[in-house]
């Protein structure tokens, strides 16, 4: 595998899982947030349901869009399988529960006499539940690295929703897949620490972060 | 001013619930409101700082329904303040802490320093700017939350229970404080306290709540001490020997109010009298003609009660100066206040 194949993979896999966990955390801190402050019917069963959702092996999840996007699927006319978009979708829906999940936690841990201290200084609806995302901060950023983290070590949806096509969707993971399958376990070993140097550089922002926490 | 109040939590199971027929407070009247737990007092604060809205009835503020518009009822929450029981500061400084509230107003940052010195220094508080809020000791917490209210100059400052946690000389300040700026800047107070002297001191008025309802306040007839109950009823022993029956459960230091209309006077051979709880001999130890048909009688024997009796009944039992009599109330008519974090004083003499 030449550097620049190399390097494109890495790039892959950066590019998507960091848009998948951005996007997913833009919809999912405003879910868990409306979530950990209402309480209406059905809410047990919505938090179920993410937590099932949550378990949800990756390849179900890439069978699932590879029927939406595939050619002959309901959105087959975008033309999104197989490429990186596609993977972004695909990891969205991976990681979004896992974010709600672990945001509403977070949230939930949050006193609830700051929103009510916030809204009798004067706060609106919308600053009080700034200051609820502001008290959660450290623990809303481990749940979005935990998202990325989980997003860019999947395979399943990398793979089906993304063809494994050289300099265009291979990612690490594929890549690691493609190297093992060739018999060339050294490429895969030497692609699998990358993958490992990268998720201990998030593993690093975590404690940092917490560190700052205490 | 409310009207026709009434107040549920939704979606609770819990039976309580808060109901006033009316109360109005004026601009800069401090009043305070005194009951036992779970009377309904920061229920009560909760609606008159605009954070829960009363489940039926009118709620006026300062001449206009705050509840009309979301625009609306920001504006007029930024009126009021409510200091809590136990006071949440943000992450962060002390500074932040107290800026919170300018900033969300948009107060030009200029204004800051002073108004923030300002209320620190009221507090005994100055210098600690900068120290982390999360580092304060709970009685530091409770003074800049007060300070972080404070800077603000709200037109209604709502305290619940503002000295419950901090030591007698702060607690003496903090009165100062809020007494200061109700008489001098024309703040309208609302305070809730189990301090029944502290009450009597500071409050203009005093709303006395039990189990969500104005019951009538008497300064007559204030007993404490420590609760104990057989799971039916409870009882304070004042002095030993002498037995205070009250209904309900309670336990902890409480002080037991009864009105003096509510005890009955009998002759010391009265049969009518009967064996039952709340029974108390004595002699009467001062008679004084209250209104035109009725007298205040004081009854000193154990306990000192004072009673108020129709003059035909005095007439009947013929009652008079260093009589012996007995005295009987009904555990019903018994109030409390209380539990107390620090003993009510007893005004009976």
């Amino acid at each position: 595998m030449i550097v620049r194949e190399l390097l494109l993979a890495i790039w892959v896999s950066l590019k998507t899982s960091g848009l998948a966990a951005l996007i997913a955390s833009l919809l999912a801190v405003p879910a868990a947030l409306f979530l950990a402050g209402t309480d209406f019917r059905g809410k047990r069963t919505v938090l179920l349901i993410n937590q099932t959702w949550m378990a949800a092996p990756t390849v179900v999840i890439g069978l699932l869009f590879y029927a939406l996007l595939g050619r002959s699927g309901p959105l087959g006319r975008f033309g999104l399988l197989y490429t990186q978009t596609a993977m972004t979708i695909g990891q969205v829906f991976l990681i979004l529960p896992l974010i709600i999940g672990f945001s509403y936690t977070a949230l939930r841990q949050v006193d609830r006499r700051a929103r009510l201290t916030a809204l009798t200084l004067g706060a609106s609806p919308r600053q009080a539940g700034w200051v609820v995302l502001r008290e959660a901060k450290f623990a809303l950023l481990v749940a979005v690295l935990a998202g990325f983290a989980r997003a860019i070590s999947e395979v399943g949806i990398a793979m089906m929703l993304g063809g494994n096509i050289r300099n265009a969707t291979r990612n690490i993971t594929t890549a690691i897949a493609l190297e093992t399958a060739k018999g060339e376990f050294s490429n895969g070993v030497a692609l699998g620490a990358i993958l490992l140097v990268i998720t201990l550089g998030i593993n690093v922002l975590v404690q940092v972060g917490l560190r700052s926490k205490e | 001013m409310l009207n026709g109040l009434r107040y549920t939590y939704p979606g609770s199971s819990s039976p309580f619930c808060l109901e006033l027929d009316s109360l109005r407070i004026g601009a800069g009247d401090m009043l305070a409101l005194v009951g036992p737990n779970g009377a309904g007092k920061t229920t009560l604060l909760l609606i008159l700082g605009l954070l829960v809205r009363p489940s039926q009835g009118i709620l006026a503020f300062f001449g206009e329904d705050p509840w009309g518009s979301d625009d609306r009822i920001l504006r007029a929450r930024r009126e009021a303040v409510l200091l809590t029981h136990h006071p949440y500061l943000f992450k962060g400084t002390v500074y932040e802490n107290v800026a919170f509230g300018l900033k969300v107003r948009r107060i030009p940052e200029a204004e800051w320093p002073d108004r923030i010195g300002q209320a620190l220094s009221l507090v005994e508080l100055s210098g600690v700017e900068n120290k982390s809020a999360a580092g304060l000791s709970a009685g530091q917490t409770q003074r800049v939350a007060l300070a972080r209210a404070l800077a603000l100059r709200p037109r209604v400052l709502l305290l619940d229970e503002p000295t419950a946690n901090i030591e007698a000389r702060l607690a003496l300040r903090v009165e100062a404080i809020v007494h200061e700026i109700c008489h001098e800047s024309g703040t309208t107070v609302v305070f809730s306290t189990h301090n029944f002297s502290q009450a009597s001191r500071l409050g203009d008025e005093i709303l006395y709540l039990s189990d969500g309802r104005r019951v009538p306040f008497s300064h007559e007839n204030c007993f404490s001490g420590t609760a104990q109950t057989d799971g039916q009823r409870s009882w304070i022993e004042p002095r030993p020997g002498s037995r205070i029956v009250f209904k309900g459960t309670q336990k902890g230091h409480v002080t037991c109010v009864i009105n003096p209309e509510d005890i009955r006077l009998f002759s010391a051979d009265d049969p009518a009298a009967g064996q039952g709880p709340n029974v108390f001999p004595g002699h009467v130890t001062r008679l004084e003609m209250t209104e035109a048909d009725k007298a205040l009688v004081r009854i000193s024997g154990g306990l000192t009660f004072r009673v108020t009796v129709p003059l035909p009944e005095l007439e009947a039992h013929a009652v008079s100066l260093s009589r012996p009599v007995l005295i009987k109330f009904e555990p019903e008519a018994v109030g409390l206040i209380g539990p107390a974090s620090d003993s009510p004083e007893n005004t009976n003499d």
